[in-house]
């Protein structure tokens, strides 16, 4: 590690510090509404309970993973599917476009209440959420992909003698990989988004389920505590997705 | 030139060995149809003879990838006049030919050796074979150590040696060629052309090269073809009388090859005035 990035972290870890310690100061002294922003002493203790004392959160937080998980795969496995039918059958494609654009356009959290009473209070509501968020998503980005496949490429394909298959699967997949992997790390947030927000509306178990349990009983830092737990957990997918992309994408 | 009025004569010349390796006879490409048609190739007639070495040159737009397009059987519009690769009629996928384009165009996703085999993988040519054939060439054009580093680690020459090696490993006795090195600065444009001489050499294949750079043309060729602005007509067929093989770093010092490139700016000069006939 360079010198110049060791005082980066520095500085980092100052700020925090500082700014953690004003929080608290604030709040310890009535000048910040406990009420209204929580302590990060409380924080600390919420997270420290749900996890390590009596382990709660560990159930909730397994709830919101699932049902973001099976949202992802399925949404993205659909979008993909017709992503490539659409290119394989360009009529069906401009069929079915203008439908497509008009479900798209509508708000899917809107949907939310619609979803809970087809699929109940169950995982069923939320998957359905987080699927219509991700299909969305990850099918544009699958179309815009196998569209921008570069034409020195086919040309020079077809001087060769490909058959249409081969320039399918040895120029346009190939080239459009790196767009639908974009689409696909989109679509993962996007499915822990959708996931979060059902819960938030309606549901028995998920980390959204309990910010809104917490907020409607005024704990503020319980609510504090499970924000902080969400943008991490936005951030490790962002990571890992990332992660993934490096080592399958080295080309790039 | 209607092909339905000459059955008799074409019947004569499939029977007789094909003297050409490449013969135009009367073509015109219009592009469109109606008011809004471009007229992009006039009229025109030329051959090579196997293992001859021509250029292409002429002013911007004046037909000259249209021309090897045509050859290549990627036209739709259908022309007018015969043109016969090895005494066939162009078909896309014709192994016969190895297609070479201004930009590398090489895969990003495949290394340098994976592009080096798409030409004959997509022709059918066993893994095993292909990659020997690859690897040597690879070698002979000076990227043997890079075999393995995708396109986005190779410089611009290195890229356009990699072309190279993915056209020459391809049989094909014929090679069309656009301006294979326009984009690349003079001292490697010297080094590529000195590769592809040495590679060509070797193996003669029949070979139109396209290209803006007289100087290239005058090095490279045993004849250059002047193409007029569009609609692209043949102005001038000059015979370069330069001995082979030929050094092209050499020839920029030789006073012949002066001659000759002065002699085809005159020629190139007249194409572009001549638009009003
Ligand atoms: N697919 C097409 N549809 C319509 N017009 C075309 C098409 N392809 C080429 N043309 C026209 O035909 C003419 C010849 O084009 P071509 O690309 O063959 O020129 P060129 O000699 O290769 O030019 P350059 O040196 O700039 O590459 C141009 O005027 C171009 O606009
Ligand atoms: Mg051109």
């Amino acid at each position: 590690m360079t010198t110049r990035s060791r005082l980066t972290i520095a500085a980092h870890v100052v700020f925090i510090v500082a700014f953690i310690g004003l929080w608290e100061l604030a709040s310890s002294h009535d000048l910040l509404d406990r009420t209204f922003f929580g302590r990060p002493s409380g924080i600390a203790l919420f997270l420290w309970k749900g996890f390590v004392t009596d382990g709660k959160l560990w159930l909730e937080l397994g709830y919101t993973l699932f049902g973001a998980a099976v949202s992802f795969l399925a949404g993205s496995i659909a979008a993909v599917s017709v992503g490539l039918l659409f290119m394989v059958v360009p009529r069906f494609h401009r069929a079915a476009e203008p439908y497509l654009t008009l479900l798209n356009a509508m708000p899917r959290i809107a949907l939310a209440p619609l979803f809970l009473l087809w699929f109940g209070l169950g995982v069923g509501s939320k998957i359905a959420v987080g699927c219509s968020l991700t299909f969305f998503i990850v099918l544009s980005a699958t179309v815009a992909g196998i569209r921008g496949a570069n034409s020195d490429h086919t040309i020079l394909s077809r001087a060769l003698g490909a058959s249409q298959r081969q320039v399918f699967f040895k120029v346009t997949l190939p080239s459009a990989v790196p767009v639908i992997f974009s689409g696909l790390r989109l679509g993962l947030i996007f499915a822990l988004l959708g996931v979060v927000g059902a819960e938030l509306i309606a549901a028995e178990h998920g980390l959204g389920q309990t910010l809104a349990y917490l907020q409607s009983t005024f704990s503020m830092d319980g609510v504090m505590g499970l924000l902080f737990l969400l943008a991490l957990l936005g951030l490790g997918v962002t990571a890992l997705m990332n992660r993934l992309e490096r080592s399958l994408l080295a080309w790039q | 030139m209607q092909n339905l009025a000459v059955p008799a004569v074409a019947l004569e010349r499939d029977n007789a060995p094909d003297a050409h390796a490449i013969e135009l006879r009367d073509l015109t490409v219009r592009f469109g149809t109606g008011t809004g048609s471009v007229l992009a190739v006039d009229r025109v007639s030329f051959s090579l003879a196997p293992g001859e070495f021509v250029s292409l040159v002429g002013p911007s737009g004046c037909g000259k990838t249209t021309i090897l397009n045509l050859l290549t059987g990627l036209l739709t519009d259908r022309p007018e006049g015969d043109v016969r690769v090895l005494g066939k009629s162009p078909s896309a996928g014709n192994p016969d030919i190895a297609y070479m384009l201004a930009r590398d165009s090489l895969l990003p996703w495949r290394t340098a050796l994976g592009n080096a085999v798409y030409g004959m993988e997509i022709r059918g040519v066993p893994r095993s074979k292909c990659e020997e054939q690859a690897m040597m060439l690879l070698q002979r054009v000076g990227l043997g150590d890079f075999a393995d580093k995708y396109p986005k680690a190779l410089s611009h020459g290195m890229r356009q040696r990699c072309a190279l090696a993915r056209t020459f490993a391809l049989q094909s006795p014929v090679f069309l060629m656009d301006e294979p090195f326009g984009a690349l600065d003079a001292q490697t444009k010297l080094q590529l052309e000195d590769v592809l001489m040495d590679l060509w050499s070797a193996n003669k294949r029949t070979v139109v090269f396209v290209t803006h750079d007289l100087a290239e043309a005058v090095a490279l060729s045993d004849r250059v073809i002047v193409m007029s602005a569009r609609p692209g007509r043949i102005v001038a067929d000059v015979r370069i009388e330069l001995p082979r093989p030929r050094n092209v770093r050499a020839l920029q010092k030789d006073t012949t090859f002066h001659k000759l490139y002065a002699r085809l700016w005159s020629l190139l000069e007249q194409g572009m005035s001549s638009h009003d006939h």
